[in-house]
């Protein structure tokens, strides 16, 4: 099984001082498939992806990618396309994709049409979309068989994004593997498997269900969401704005029904599905 | 009380930023305006805060001592502390003495932030330090709040505790705008407008949106017109505006990102620069 | 990886400028302003013998007044007024040529064309009589110190601010520009005050410098001064987008300062190519009153050039730094096509 796939993480923790930043994570990413990572700020994703990468080593725990444990040789099968693009602002496309066609002794990329415009631009000069394509096409020019996606399509339009996707997708049918994380939560639906972490530790993998997990949500319905809200925010109770009416996670539909008699008001509680960010919510409020 | 720009146009040098947008900001209600980077989003922002002069139309902002005002870029002091930053800000709006102490507990209290009130802005996570952003724009009880991306590269949990202090401030009778990349919280808003190129494609509440939206989506393996169609997971999502799909193809009933996809595209296929 | 670093560095322009451009300027004043050696000085001869003692002065002297009623007070009165740089008092049996201490560079051409002449004219150094070179670069450091502080420090506070993305805030809330940069730079006018104030302090009991003039026309100088200054950083800050090219730009305005100054090398012994340039540069003039506050005890009677000069720098300066400033604060203008 360890020589089918394409990285994985044996029981992998890390510690800074007496800080345990990651704790006994295990995961792995097929050949061909597409893997997303989720978490809160402090989940440990960052510090998860350089162990992974092999730029830090782990305190306890093996990683393998493509077959072995990190390092120089192996990263150059390897693409990372990190959260600030990777490229060189001050100079042209043209010039990024040649440094990184000499970094890995391959030919100059071609550029897809969308990015033909751009080539003799500053790369700090390329509105943001065309900056992100530009550093896939970047990262994937040496023809990978890992590839390894910080936040890559954030800012960008719902439109590019897709595109964006196109090309990662493209990339697991040839047999890629890809390791995706994500502060969209729509892009986790894009993803063939998903894992989540909280608190450096792997607390779900799997569908967007096996995600989500037991986590109840309710919906109220009132004629004053102003004052429905305002009455549950001061409750303390977890409350998110959703259009006009107002979702809570995690609570008795009683409790929420003894909030709103005492604030006068009226409506209607029911039990909708859960959201991911929600699993998340109750997750960071544990 | 409704703020908002009307028939805006902005041009920068050559090129237009806004092309006779209108947008109305209601007293009591949260505006998400959505679209890609370039679609115009900060410039709207900064027309309605009069930081950029328009070119043609109408803007209808308080004046500076009663709006309140969130940058795309950090929004506070890095080397000031929490309570420092706060302080500031409070004081640039003339609120002095025990007035403004007490202002500062009730904010830190309502964002969480009271542990972290003595530490540097520079040491708080990305998702504490717009939250803090966000209490400086509204310290002075602003009756128009924008906020330009509070949430862009925030974590999802900050994000939702961001989304529930903007919506107290809208539920207090302030009039918000906030402009953002997440169509999740597009969705949740109590209006949304999507802006593509300078232009508004769409706006409305979502359930306006959905209603107003002309045209089908499929869903398909492979598509049958290649430009007319994007990625959606394993499938690819088709948009057929002038309800001509194919009998065979299975028709999906489009959520908020299938909307301003199919719009985007139209836009552009129609020979309309990006 | 060399290539690469190379392309980056082809468009970085203010490096570039560094790089190539500081050298060739460097070599350039060095060549043409490096001069210790002063070929004449400006004289003046009183007494009654004022006319045959002028006559029998080598070419060295440009003798600029003979006066035979003029006695050895005005004679002194011209050296502390910066008048000449020499004054021969004749009526005793030697002459006595009263040299001006604080021209370091004169005083010394000055001393030894007098020694040469065997003992027919006594020479008595005013101001700094063992010709200590402390006693005249302290009085100008203060000037540099300054400088530092006002130029590259302020440029820099102010940097950050745009370079954080706050300035962007401040602008929406409602503060006036003038407020923002009265704020920005009251701390350094403030740090630079004390700053000089020990520096002067220390400069006298290290180096016995003394402080012959009044306190107040000194003070007067360096506000002034500061103000000149203060408005260079607040202008660098305007067309500097990070704090490294603060940094650079600061750098190319106190390269030229330190040097064509008169502060090392004197300015009469520069070629005129290159002296018009330190006469641009306020520090040239804070110079001559510090020296001339310290040394020489001149008052405003005789200074008043220098600070007028000053007082139209700072004023010029500071508004156009100002104006620069406020259209970061306020609507921006499109350019319309």
């Amino acid at each position: 099984m360890s020589g089918d796939v394409a990285l994985r993480a044996d029981a992998v923790t890390r510690r800074f001082g007496h800080f345990t930043a990651v704790s006994g994570v295990s995961m792995e990413v097929g050949h061909g498939e597409v893997v997303g990572l989720l978490g809160a700020n402090g989940a440990g994703k960052t510090t998860l992806m350089r162990m992974l990468l092999g730029l830090l080593p782990a305190s306890d725990g093996a990683v393998t990618m493509l077959g072995g444990a990190p390092n120089r040789e192996r990263r150059r099968r390897v693409g990372y396309v990190p959260q600030n693009l990777g490229l060189y602002r001050d100079l042209t496309l043209a010039e990024n994709l040649d440094f990184v066609a000499e970094t890995y002794g391959t030919a100059v990329p071609s550029l897809p049409d969308d990015l033909l415009p751009y080539a003799k631009v500053l790369v700090g000069a390329m509105p943001l979309g065309a900056q992100r394509q530009a550093a896939f096409v970047a990262a994937l020019s040496h023809g990978p068989e890992l590839v390894l996606l910080d936040e890559p399509t954030s800012g960008v339009d719902a439109l590019a994004r897709a595109r964006l996707w196109d090309t990662i997708r493209a990339q697991s049918d040839e047999g890629v593997g890809v390791l995706v994380t994500t502060h969209y939560m729509q892009e986790a639906q894009q993803c063939d498997r998903l894992l989540l972490m909280s608190h450096g530790e792997l607390v779900a993998q799997g569908s967007e269900a096996d995600v989500v997990g037991d986590t109840r949500a309710l919906s109220v319905r009132t004629d004053d969401w102003s004052a429905t809200f305002a009455a549950l925010n001061a409750a303390g109770v977890p409350v998110i704005l959703d259009g006009r009416a107002v979702r809570v996670a995690d609570t008795e539909p009683a409790q929420v029904r003894s909030i709103l008699d005492e604030a006068g008001i009226e409506g209607t509680v029911e039990a909708v599905p859960a959201t991911i960010e929600e699993r998340m919510l109750v997750l960071a409020r544990a | 009380m409704t703020f908002g720009v009307e028939g805006v146009s902005v041009r920068f040098g050559d090129s237009a930023a806004l092309r006779e947008v209108t947008v109305e900001v209601p007293a009591g209600t949260v505006v998400a305006v959505v679209g890609g980077d370039g679609a115009g989003k900060t410039t709207l922002l900064r027309t309605l805060v009069r930081e950029v002069s328009a070119d043609a139309g109408n803007v209808s902002a308080p004046a500076k001592a009663e709006l309140g005002f969130l940058p795309a870029s950090s929004g506070s002091w890095a080397a000031l502390t929490v309570a420092q930053n706060l302080d500031f800000a409070a004081g640039a709006y003339g609120m002095t003495g025990a007035a403004r102490d007490e202002r500062r507990t009730e904010l830190l209290a309502a964002a969480d932030l009271t542990a972290a009130k003595d530490r540097l802005a520079s040491q708080l996570s990305g998702g504490m330090r717009r939250k803090l952003g966000f209490l400086m724009a509204i310290v002075h009880g602003p009756r128009l709040v924008v906020l330009d991306e509070p949430s862009t590269g925030v974590d999802p949990v900050s994000r939702i505790d961001l989304w529930r202090l903007i919506a107290q401030e809208a539920a207090s009778g302030a009039a918000v705008i906030m402009s953002t990349t997440y169509l999740d919280e597009a969705e949740r808003a109590g209006h949304l407008v999507v802006l593509d190129g300078g232009e508004v494609l769409v706006q409305g509440s979502y359930d306006e949106v959905r209603a107003t939206f002309s045209g089908t989506v499929t869903s398909a393996p492979t598509p049958v017109r290649e430009e007319w169609s994007w990625r959606r997971g394993h499938d690819r999502h088709e948009y057929w505006p002038d309800d001509d799909a194919p009998a065979d193809q299975q028709v999906v009933a489009p959520d908020l990102e299938d909307i301003v996809i199919a719009l985007s595209l139209a836009r552009r296929l129609a020979g309309v620069s990006a | 990886m060399i290539v690469k670093e190379f392309r980056e560095l082809l468009r970085d322009r203010r490096t570039l400028g560094l790089l190539i451009g500081l050298p060739l300027i460097l070599l350039v004043i060095f060549g043409y302003a490096a001069n210790f050696y002063v070929d004449h000085v400006s004289a003046a001869v009183v007494g009654p013998q004022a006319e045959q003692v002028a006559a029998s002065l080598p070419d060295f002297f440009d003798v600029e007044t003979i006066d035979a009623n003029a006695t050895e007070a005005d004679a002194r009165d011209l050296l502390r007024d910066d008048e000449v740089d020499v004054a021969i008092v004749t009526g005793d049996a030697t002459p006595t040529a009263l040299i001006d201490g604080s021209n370091l560079f004169a005083a010394q051409s000055i001393l030894g064309a007098v020694n040469a002449t065997g003992g027919k004219i006594e020479p008595e150094v005013l101001y700094n009589p063992d010709l200590t070179t402390a006693w005249v670069m302290v009085p100008a450091i203060i000037g540099l110190i300054l400088t530092f502080i006002g130029t590259i420090v302020t440029s820099i506070g102010l940097v950050r601010e745009r370079e954080a993305g706050t300035l962007e805030q401040l602008a929406v809330m409602p503060i006036k520009p003038g407020t923002v940069i009265l704020g920005k730079i009251a701390p350094y006018f403030l740090l630079a005050s004390i700053d000089m104030v020990v520096v002067t302090v220390l400069g006298m009991l290290l180096f016995d410098v003394p402080f012959n003039g009044n306190v107040l026309v000194f003070a007067l100088g360096a506000a002034i001064f500061l103000f000149a200054v203060l408005g260079i950083g607040v202008f660098i800050s305007t067309i500097s987008q990070t704090a490294g090219q603060a940094i650079q730009s600061a750098f190319f305005v106190l390269m030229p300062q330190i040097l064509l100054s008169g502060m090392i090398f004197p300015l009469d012994a520069m070629a005129a190519g290159v002296r018009w340039i330190g006469y641009i540069l306020p520090l040239t003039y804070f110079t001559k009153i510090s020296q001339g506050v310290m040394l020489r005890g001149a008052g405003i009677d005789s200074l008043w050039p220098s600070f007028v000069v000053l007082t139209v720098m700072a004023v010029v300066i500071f508004t156009a730094a100002t104006l620069r400033f406020r259209r970061d604060l306020a609507p921006e203008r499109k350019v319309r096509a």
